[in-house]
């Protein structure tokens, strides 16, 4: 019957409604994070770029830098570390990081190359046990909110697989924040170190420097220093990217739902119409059988 | 007044302190280090234990654990993988990098 299809409808757009109540928090929660995630994103730059600044001079002060963690070396094996978020309900963010990844392997198995899987979060974990690809290091409840101990557990276990000739390069998969709109899943080279570009100018500079100890230990104590500060950045930035995906997910969701319940409500007050026709012309006819027997 | 130069304690989660300075003393592995205007280019490595910076205001004091000592146009740059600015000596400063030592240990 007429009510039995209203009844149903009415209970569809209750849940559509506790529905768009959760996304909702969602999105105020993602939203109250982004700002946090930005906020230490942007306090991390002065570290970094000291630290830049710092590699440069040695750089410049030794004319050139030498040291095992800097050296290209023939490239048997690779290390794939891919950084994703431990839950989902973030749009796209999860899936595109593991698609680049996943071509990635593809294409140094191709190439012949032997690959050492890292997983950063529970979306790449699942995503690879589950095709029975082998992980050697996973690391949980990071992203949320990384902190410079778990940034160090990564680059040292990472520079120990590298040390100890497990793997010969390390490259890994992560997403840039480049605005609270606009997030990219990204290829970022992690070993051998990249040195930052020598800039203009500071090799005129920087001769007369004095080492405390040697140039040599220095650059021994700072390039793992400097490794565990890059992956921090890397950390911070896939988090800050997890929470501005996520909130546009739920914003999307929300308008859906709003959508939806309005398609819905319309329907109810269709189907009430539509049954109090019905019930008007059975009465009128009903009377018009009475007045006329 | 002794000649100011620029200061900045810098961790990879923030910057602890930044400003103008007279005199600072770190200590570093190879022994304590001060540093008035006019240090000649530097970079050390530093131990841990306690940096004392001496500026117009007065004295700030910061336990730190590890890192670099960069000394270069009158701009000391001491990047550490952890501050804290602390209150009260320079014994305490010591005792709170101490204890920044043996969390990261544990």
């Amino acid at each position: 019957m007429a009510s039995a299809e209203i009844r149903q409808i009415r209970r569809r757009i209750k849940s559509v409604e506790s529905t768009i109540k959760i996304t909702r928090a969602m999105e105020l929660i993602a939203t109250a994070r982004i700002g946090k995630a930005q906020q230490r994103v942007a306090q991390a730059k002065p570290y970094t770029e000291k630290m830049n600044d710092v590699i440069r001079n040695i750089g410049a002060a030794t004319g050139s830098i030498k040291h095992p963690l800097l050296e290209q070396r023939e490239i048997k094996t690779v290390g794939v570390l891919v950084v994703t978020s431990d839950r989902g309900l973030a749009g796209g963010y999860n899936s595109s990081v593991i698609r680049l990844a996943e071509q990635a392997v593809a294409a140094h198995h191709a190439a012949g190359k032997e690959v050492r899987l890292y997983t950063v979060g529970a979306k790449a974990l699942a995503y690879f046990r589950y095709r029975k690809h082998q992980i050697r290091h996973q690391w949980l409840a990071v992203t949320d909110t990384p902190t410079y101990a778990d940034a160090r557990g990564i680059a040292n276990i990472i520079l120990d697989e590298y040390a100890s000739g497990r793997v010969d390069a390390v490259e890994s998969y992560t997403t840039e924040y480049i605005s609270a709109l606009t997030q990219t899943a990204i290829e970022w080279p992690v070993l051998p170190i990249t040195p930052p570009e020598a800039v203009e100018g500071a090799a005129a500079a920087a001769t007369g420097y004095e080492f405390e100890p040697s140039a040599e230990e220095i650059l021994d104590r700072l390039l793992p220093r400097y490794l565990e500060g890059s992956v921090f950045g890397m950390l911070l930035e896939a988090s800050a990217s997890e929470h501005a995906a996520r909130r546009r997910a739920m914003k999307a969701a929300t308008e859906n739902a709003e959508e939806l319940t309005r398609l819905l409500t319309r329907e109810a007050n269709q189907a009430r119409q539509a049954e109090i026709t019905t019930e008007i012309s059975e009465i009128v006819g009903g009377a018009e059988a009475l007045s006329n027997g | 007044m002794a000649r100011s130069f620029q200061v900045d304690i810098v961790t990879p989660e923030a910057v602890v302190w930044s400003g103008e300075a007279e005199l600072v003393t770190a200590r570093t592995t190879e022994g304590d280090i001060g540093v008035l205007a006019d240090h000649q280019p530097t970079m050390a490595a530093l131990a841990t234990g306690a940096v004392k910076v001496v500026h117009a205001n007065g004295v700030t004091i910061a336990g730190i654990h590890g890192g670099f000592l960069q000394i270069y146009r009158n701009q000391v740059t001491l990047l550490t993988d952890r501050a804290e600015l602390t209150e009260g000596s320079v014994e305490d400063a010591r005792r709170a990098a101490a204890e920044l030592r043996d969390t990261e240990e544990t």
